[in-house]
Parts: structure tokens; sequence; C-alpha cells
């Protein structure tokens, strides 16, 4: 928001149009679904809008200036879309409260996502994008922060936004795939995978838990309760969650990181070090 | 402070009108009905950047956007019935889509830099969704043992 003078953005008509546009065409085209073994790719409006308007900064409808002018409507609508989100737990609050510590301590098994992802992106050669890329799982309560914290353009935006486009492609799909292989393959018990498949996207959840069912339909319904009711924490929680622990762990473990490879780098010496 | 609050309160509206069309053709609500809606979430939306800029915390304005949208949305705050019906009407994916589209558009000025990361960033989403589903799963396992669930 600071880069760029508000004032210019909200003149941009040429812009907001397009926007519109875009919106009007790619939610009446709707969402279309394809089945992938056990798990479903599916192509939301959203997707389509995203694509398009990535198409569009290469032709001559939409300008280096227009697109800069686009970055401050993404930061505020993402402030609507929490208030939103806000809004949708706020009556589930009793719901959440009785679904108790278990659930509670599960989330702590978000910290999975750094322990495991952060190390392979600084290995991969990411810098500050593997904060935006590995502090979460980059929904959108995670992007919200991110962008609101280091802007759009930042690398850490980058990183988030990388993360962000994968899960709302693949995400779904994915656990799909992984749950029912996880659940079958391993000791674990499917229960604990169903509370794991609440990830705070109600399609991931459909998904992971969905591949649960077709795996152990003699447990249908305590499946749906504890997947249910893990989405639900995670999605009034995951935010605050990140805010006061995702965030600063993964600063912190990354800034470690770097510190240990540049004494790494000037214990070897020589220029090719 | 004034000249930020009215400016937001027009990118905010003008995000809305946004949302409302991909409600309208998406969803079927027509635009009318989803106004009320809509300027409760603006209204909170503007409250949490106003008290980010006000307040000395350190906490990014979707943190007070988040607590005072699920305050007032409680079943014992005074008028939360409306807060509730009214926002409703706006779907979550209705609000997803504008912010994909203006994504889109200023990704493009970026797009060199987001092809950078490619394949690697492939690599990394696929282990931030491991850890997270696993690092569940594991925690759920003892504590579910441990309380005699499984």
């Amino acid at each position: 928001m600071e880069k760029v003078e508000l004032k210019t953005v909200i003149k941009d008509w040429r812009l907001h149009a397009i926007a519109f546009i875009l919106v009007a065409i790619t939610e009446a085209i709707g969402q279309f679904s394809i089945a992938v073994g056990p798990g479903v790719i599916l192509l939301l409006p959203m997707l389509y809008a995203f694509f398009l308007g990535l198409g569009l900064y290469f032709t001559p409808l939409i300008s280096e200036k227009n697109a800069k002018n686009a970055e401050p409507l993404i930061i505020l609508g993402v402030t609507l879309l929490i208030a939103k989100i806000g809004v949708t737990i706020g009556p589930q609050i009793e719901a959440i409260i009785a679904a108790g510590p278990a659930l509670l301590l599960q989330e702590l098994g978000n910290l999975g996502t750094i322990f495991l992802a952060l190390p392979l992106a600084v290995l991969l050669g990411f810098r500050r994008e593997s904060i935006g890329m590995t502090h979460s799982i980059a929904r959108e309560p995670n992007v919200g922060l991110i962008v609101n914290k280091f802007g759009f353009s930042s690398p850490e935006g980058r990183g988030v936004m990388a993360v962000y486009i994968f899960g709302t492609v693949f995400g779904a799909v994915f656990l799909g795939l992984i749950s029912g292989l996880l659940a079958t393959a391993t000791p674990l018990h499917p229960l604990s995978f169903a509370m794991a498949s609440g990830v705070g996207s109600g399609s991931m959840m459909a998904a992971a838990s969905g591949s649960l069912i077709g795996a152990y339909p003699e447990l249908e319904e305590q499946i749906v309760a504890f997947a249910g009711a893990s989405n639900l924490l995670s999605l009034s929680t995951g935010l605050y969650f990140s805010i006061f622990i995702g965030l600063p762990l993964t600063e912190k473990l990354y800034s470690i990181m770097m510190r240990r490879s540049e004494r790494k780098a000037a214990k070897g010496g020589g220029p090719n070090a | 402070m004034l000249k930020s609050v009215i400016e937001w309160t027009w990118v905010l509206a003008i995000f809305g009108i946004a949302a409302l069309i991909g409600n309208w053709f998406g969803m079927d609500v027509l635009p009318w009905n989803a106004i009320p809606g809509m300027l409760v979430l603006i209204a909170v939306s503007l409250v949490g950047l106003m008290l980010e800029k006000a307040l000395p915390f350190s906490m990014p304005a979707v943190g007070y956007i988040g607590i005072l949208a699920i305050i007032i949305s409680l079943p014992w705050f005074p008028g939360s019935d409306y807060v509730v019906s009214w926002t409703s009407q706006i779907g979550i994916l209705a609000l997803a889509t504008p912010i994909l589209a203006y994504a889109g558009i200023s990704v493009g000025s970026n797009w060199a830099d987001f092809r950078k990361l490619g394949f690697r960033s492939f690599l990394v989403a696929i282990a931030v969704f491991l850890g997270t589903f696993i690092g569940s799963a594991l925690i759920a396992e003892v504590i579910l043992r441990w309380q005699g669930i499984i």
C-alpha cells in the first residue's frame, strides 16, 4: 500500500472494469471437478480468474501501471475475506469449545510443515521466499498475514503465493491421495488422519476425509466429526497460530540456518567456496 | 488518518462491487440482498485497519479484523443474528475470486520472479502439505491413545 498512491488506484477504472468483467465471466462458468483416483482436482472460478488476469498482463489491455495498481485491491480484499471467515466462526464457538483439548494440541502438528519443508526450501536455494512458503500451508488467512506484513511483491509474498496457488490447484487432490495411502500403509489410526484432514480448507478436508471413509467405511461418522471439528479449529486459530508461533518460529529457524551456512562458507574460504 | 480512511473505504467499496458481481453470477444472490452483509464486512475491515494504525501493538490489521468479526457474530453478542444472516449472503469464494483476479493481473509484473520459483517451489509445496498432515496425525495419534479413544 505504501508504494502506489491510493487515489490513483481508486481512479484506475480500466483496471476495475477489467476485474469486474473477469469476475463475472469466471463465476458464470462455474466449478468443474476432474476425478483422479480417490480424489478430485477442483477447478474453481478463482483459478480461471487468476490465470486470465495473468494472461491479460501480456496483452495491451493491461499496462505495468495497471498491474501495480492492483496490489492494494488484493491487500484490502483479503481483509474482507478475513472478516467473512470471522463471522463464520462466531456462531460455531460452542462446538469449537466442546471439541476439546485433543483437537487443540493436534494443531501443533502444523509445525511439521516448518521442520520438514523449511530445510528443504533452504537446501533448494530459496532465501526469504522460504519464510512465506513454509510458515504454514498458505491458506487465505496466512496469505493475508504475509501480504499484510511483508507486502505482496516481497520475496515472502512470492513464496506464500507459490504455495497458495499449488494448494488451490492441487491441495485437495494431493491430500486426498496421500490420506488414503498413509492411513492404509502406516500403523497410525484412521481417526488420527481424520483430525489431520482439518487443515483449514473445506475442499481439502472433504477430499482427505473422503478417501479415509472410502478405506474405512465403518468409521464414517467418527471420521466426519473429527475432521470437521479440526477444520473449524484450524479456520479459527490458524491465523493466530501463524502470527504468534508459526511465523516467528520460521523466521528464527531461517536466520539460524542462514547464519550456519554463512559460517560454513566463510570457513571454506577461497573464492570458489 | 481521515484521508486514509476515506481512501480505504473507496478501495473496499470497489472490491465489494467485484465480489457482489461474483456472488450474483456464481451463487445467484442478487446484489441488493448481499449489500447489508458487504457493508458489515467493510465496516469490520475499516475498524481493523484503523486499530492497526492507532494501537501500538505489532499485530497486523487482519488479526484485529478476525477477532472483531468473531466477537460480533457470537450468539450472545447483541445483534449478532443480523450480522450472521446478512453476511451469510456472501459466499467465501465470491470474495476469493476477485482477489485472485487482481492477483493474476498484479502477478504479471512479477512473472519473471514467479517463474524462477518454478519446479523447486512445487517440491517445497509438497513438503509443506505432507509436513502439516503427518505432523497433525502423529500428535493426534499420541493424544487419542493417551485418552483411550483409539
